[in-house]
């Protein structure tokens, strides 16, 4: 009935879009043009606050894009390393910024069937709960632990990132990787979902392996998803692909979809706890929005391979500046 | 096999897709709104007060003890006691996106309970995911 009522007004729907798209753009408008009226703190007004930050943001997601990562994996590092503003927060608007855009991206994914809903709900199991014990523990380091706590996040966190930056020169992702036997366990779960794939313009079949391994490995993802307020992509991507051997289109896409559950689940706690402030998540999310949008339609037209060595770069010098925060 | 012919999405699926994305918009869209307002005043944060505390590395509770309206740092959602302000609308509007993912994964249970388009284990993980989420969401799960 639902799908029905979707499918007969899709025109209405689409100005409901337009206009919901309009009230936004028209609302951080006037917002800048009363926001003029502030008055300087540090050299920033909100207003000039809230104006580069968005900007800041939209950078963030145009490079992220064409680099092939989520923006909050490059977020979180950036301003934990690079701005004074308490790590609590930054994790917390982290975790946010990566969860939006996430639910987003979620819709065309399962409307062509390409993320597999079998899929992603076993592996969101895991993920899920950990992402919750990852925010919790945050929140525990915070509270309890004071400035020791906030070293060890700092120090970890750059080891992590300075991990993922190697993980980006060392992963070979394969399109479509060959499986020669399934073992018994993933053959009883039937995972797999057929998808039609507009570029080969046919159905793709496929097989899934070593779904007890890929369970295991995403409880350590959740945790580092919840507890450092990082998108997960980067290590989803390759657990998919690599382990399970998916397609490296479903891989991809259910990774986004399962971000946008798992973080959702990690988010609350932060907020419970106070960690979330509208002056700073508000224009990082409309950044990373429009960053990602804009980097969607420049990477129809570039060859975008030398951003890539870039992100690695950012990702190296931002990890370094992490683990020397933690010990000074 | 041509497209027409390609297997149908499953609409457990679908309806997850739809409820994040239009929630997701519509929570940006309040946000935004609140944020509009919050600069020409009526704020619950004191907007300098917070900036100040951001840029200069105070923790959520010394922001929360020197900015806000309250003086101290209200566990739980608390924007609900304070919609009159405009950072209590952006911050609903934060909690709108946030609910994205758990009325998704709600509708995605009751089509898989009522269409019977997954086997059953897949019908529980969904139905665990949708528990979850919502005690995360109703501060069930929570060190406060």
């Amino acid at each position: 009935m639902i799908s029905k009522f979707l499918n007969r007004h899709q025109g209405g729907l689409r100005i409901v879009r337009t206009i919901l798209l309009i009230v936004i753009g028209a609302a951080a408008g006037f917002g800048a043009v009363y926001a003029a009226e502030g008055t300087d703190t540090f050299g920033l007004s909100p207003l000039t606050f809230f104006i580069v930050l968005t900007l800041v943001c939209t950078l963030i997601g145009v490079f992220a894009v064409l680099a092939g990562v989520g923006g909050g994996v490059i977020f979180t590092p950036l301003f934990m390393g690079f701005t004074p503003i308490d790590s609590y927060i930054v994790r917390s608007t982290g975790l946010f910024v990566a969860m939006v855009g996430a639910l987003v991206a979620a819709r065309p994914f399962l409307r062509k069937g390409i993320a597999n809903i079998r899929l992603l709900y076993t592996g969101a199991v895991p993920y899920a709960v950990f992402a919750v014990i990852g925010s919790l523990l945050a929140g525990y380091m915070n509270t309890a632990l004071g400035p020791t706590g906030e070293s060890f996040i700092q120090g970890a966190l750059g080891v992590i990132v300075i991990a993922i930056g190697v993980l980006f020169i060392v992963k070979k992702n394969t399109e479509y990787p060959e499986v020669a036997n399934v073992d018994g366990f993933t053959q009883k779960m039937d995972l797999p979902m057929p998808y039609f794939e507009d570029s080969l313009g046919k159905v793709v079949n496929y097989k899934l392996v070593r779904a007890p391994v890929a369970l295991l490995l995403f409880c350590g993802v959740g945790l580092i998803s919840g507890l450092f307020g990082l998108g997960a992509g980067w290590a989803m991507v390759p657990v998919f692909n690599m382990v399970m051997l998916a397609p490296l289109k479903v891989a991809a896409t259910c990774s986004k979809v399962m971000i946008s559950i798992g973080d959702t689940a990690a988010i609350w706690p932060y907020i419970q706890g106070g960690g979330m402030f509208p002056l700073f998540a508000v224009p990082s999310m409309i950044g990373l929005v429009i960053g990602t949008l804009i980097g969607s339609r420049i990477m129809l037209r570039v060859k975008a391979g030398f951003i890539r060595p870039l992100i690695i770069i950012v990702m190296f010098g931002a990890g370094i500046r992490l683990i020397m925060k933690a010990f000074s | 096999m041509n497209e027409e012919n390609a297997p149908k999405p499953l609409f457990s699926g679908v309806i997850y897709g739809e409820f994040a994305f239009w929630l997701a918009v519509i929570g940006s869209a309040i946000a935004i709104i609140g944020m509009m307002i919050y600069f020409s005043g009526n704020q619950f944060f004191d907007a300098q007060g917070l900036l100040n505390g951001l840029w200069s590395g105070q923790t959520a509770e010394e922001i929360w003890r020197n900015a806000s309206a309250t003086k101290e740092v209200i566990h739980g959602h608390w924007y609900l006691d304070y919609l009159t302000t405009s950072d209590g609308i952006a911050m609903l509007g934060i909690g709108v996106s946030c609910l994205a993912g758990v009325f998704g994964a709600w509708g995605s249970f009751l089509v898989m309970v009522t269409k019977k388009d997954n086997p059953t284990v897949f019908m529980v993980f969904a139905g665990l995911i949708s528990l979850l989420l919502t005690a995360s969401a109703f501060g069930l799960i929570t060190m406060h």
